[in-house]
């Protein structure tokens, strides 16, 4: 078997070894997304108007539902644990051995695809609680735009956690790092409301950013509020952005490895 | 050639130090002490094929900071290293396909993982053919007895399986020079002699280039014809353990059994320096040379002498004074 393979088999095993952990976090998302939606519900019936800055309530419904479906699906928390193998030194048993470190995490995020069945699981789930008011969109060179999509930012935002991770080459202290990106990321992506509710500036900033390529867009290209065109350049913008991240990566990696101490062994 | 070669080799870590207290932190955000300590200074030896080198020093010599440079883990400030041929730190795949590192304190196996998973994960890493890997695993579960926990995730094994299993990982791939930085910590004395057993014999007959660090007299003594002392970053002494032992311990003991009490100490410190005083047997450290004759005049001299052994120190003994004198 190719050693890349067997990564992902290995970690695909390891990953269905924590079910109960995995159980444990959709339990918070779901009572999370079902909050936003009864939160966005009252906010339309107590202005009185049927269409916020160009939403409908059932598009708002499915703006967040397809949006956060599309996040799950490509977000990384690969930070946190690269962060850890730096410090406690455990990144040596990498060094020494003829592998990539960045291929061996990136086999790991794709292997953690595997817990997808309880996203989708979840997802069905509150879909049957929505499933009067949600829109459906079956239009193929959409869906297939929006598949492309997801995986430029799968490898995106693994690549921005990565990034994020090898912070801790320099300091010990991530976590806050860690945890502002992470705000900003959900702001930019448009996870707490759609970036078109924020003025135009910022709009148009976040389409050059690499994060509303995690659910603003396309939750946007599904309810059709974009059109193909945009679909296609925004993937362009994707592609830019995963050879810059890759040539950061390059060089903080190779900058950071010659702060490496091993420590700990 | 040699395997390992090593010239003037120096490391130097940069850190902090904070002074105590809520003043001390910020008085080290505004302005950190940077300082430099110099773990290894300067070390050259080389080691051929087939060694087994054991390589000792107190707490904090450098032995650890030593093997980091060697498997590539940290660059040397200064100075050269060269492993088969190869130059550890720019990582080479093919230096890593070479060798292998155990440290007895780090667990590098995935600890969710049951340890022939990791096993097969490192036969793909390592791009093993079917074959070798089979007959190399086979013959390693054997050997080490590891065949029962093998299903078993690494973290719910005790330390002493762990290492056998760590080992057995490590060896999967046949490496040429295997790096062991103590592997027997830890481990109770039967799991010690194991262990230790198992690497000399692995040593003999792969004609694998090793080398060990122990703060454990026995596996030096059992396993390591060469040494090597470190102390402060600094070689101290390269050589056989029997030299060392003649170098440092210019004396040798002479333990006297007596077969009636009462001889005693005043009579006793006319041979030698007395080291021990029993009713029944006393020990009394001689000059080597003078070890014969010394021995002989106890017999001659009308004492009620039953038995008398002459040996050479105990070399935990001898290596606690060169640590202390060094120190
Ligand atoms: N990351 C680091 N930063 C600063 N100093 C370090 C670092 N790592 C090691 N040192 C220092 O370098 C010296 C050598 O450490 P090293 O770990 O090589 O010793 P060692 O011989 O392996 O000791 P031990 O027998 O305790 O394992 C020590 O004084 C240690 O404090
Ligand atoms: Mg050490």
């Amino acid at each position: 078997m190719h050693k890349y393979l067997a990564l992902i088999r290995a970690n695909w095993q390891r990953a269905l070894t924590y079910r109960s952990t995995i159980l444990g976090y959709r339990v918070g998302e779901i009572a999370e997304m079902l909050f936003i939606l009864v939160l966005w519900t009252s906010v339309y019936s107590a202005s009185g108007e049927n269409v916020l800055r160009g939403f409908t309530l059932r598009e708002m419904i499915t703006y967040f539902l397809i949006g956060n479906l599309f996040n799950m699906v490509v977000r990384s928390f690969a930070s946190e644990r690269i962060a850890n193998d730096i410090k406690h030194g455990r990144l040596s048993t990498y060094l020494v051995r003829p592998i990539s470190y960045l291929a061996a995490n990136f086999m790991r995020q794709f292997a953690s695809l595997a817990t997808l069945i309880s996203v989708i699981t979840q997802l069905i789930l509150i879909t049957l609680f929505f499933l009067p008011v949600i829109i459906f969109n079956t239009d193929a060179l959409y869906l297939g735009i929006i598949a492309l999509m997801a995986i430029f930012a799968f490898v995106i935002e693994f690549m921005i956690s990565y990034l994020v991770g090898l912070i801790a080459f320099w300091t010990d202290e991530t976590d806050g790092i860690s945890s502002s990106i992470d705000r900003i990321k959900r702001i930019f992506s448009g996870g707490l409301f759609p970036i078109s509710f924020l003025p135009e500036v910022f709009a148009q900033i976040s389409f050059l950013l690499p994060f509303g390529y995690s659910l603003f867009v396309p939750a946007q290209l599904y309810l059709k509020k974009m059109d193909i065109s945009t679909g296609l350049y925004g993937i362009f913008v994707q592609a830019v952005w995963i050879v810059i991240l890759y040539g950061i990566i390059a060089f903080v990696w190779k900058r950071g490895l010659k702060r490496y101490e091993s420590v700990g062994i | 050639m040699s395997i390992i070669e090593v010239h003037n080799l120096s490391r130097t870590y940069k850190f902090y130090r904070k002074e105590p207290g809520f003043v001390g932190s910020m008085k080290s955000f505004f302005a950190r002490n940077i300082e430099h300590a110099r773990a290894v200074d300067g070390i050259s030896f080389s080691m051929e094929e087939g060694e087994l080198v054991g390589f000792l020093g107190p707490n904090g010599a450098g032995k650890t900071t030593t093997l980091k440079m060697l498997t590539g883990l940290i660059e040397p400030t200064s100075g050269t290293a060269s492993v088969l041929g190869h130059i550890p730190h720019r990582r080479e795949k093919q230096y890593q396909k070479q060798f292998s590192l155990v440290m007895g304190q780090k667990n590098q196996l995935w600890e969710d993982l049951p340890a022939y998973d990791a096993f097969l994960l490192n036969k793909a890493i390592y791009e093993l053919p079917d074959k070798e890997f089979k007959d190399q695993f086979e013959e390693l579960v054997e050997v080490l007895d590891v065949g029962k926990i093998l299903n078993v995730q690494t973290r719910k094994l005790s330390l002493g399986q762990r290492l056998k299993c760590e080992l057995i990982a490590a060896l999967l791939h046949n490496p040429k020079v295997l790096f062991l930085d103590e592997p027997t910590i830890g481990l109770d004395v039967v799991a010690q002699k194991n262990i230790r057993e198992f690497i000399k014999k692995y040593n003999r007959e792969r004609n694998t280039t090793v080398l060990l660090t122990s703060h454990y007299m026995e596996d030096i003594k059992e396993l390591c014809e060469r040494i090597i002392i470190i102390n402060k970053g600094k070689i101290i002494y390269d050589g056989s353990l029997d030299k060392l032992v003649k170098k440092y311990a210019p004396h040798k003991r002479l333990t006297v059994t007596f077969n009636k009490e009462g001889v005693g100490r005043e009579i006793l410190s006319r041979f030698g320096k007395l080291k021990y005083l029993g009713p029944h047997r006393s020990i009394i450290s001689v000059l080597r040379k003078d070890a014969p004759s010394v021995a002989a005049s106890l017999l001659s001299a009308g004492l009620p002498v039953d038995d008398i052994l002459i040996d050479e120190p105990d070399v935990n003994e001898v290596i606690r004074h060169i640590f202390e004198k060094a120190s």
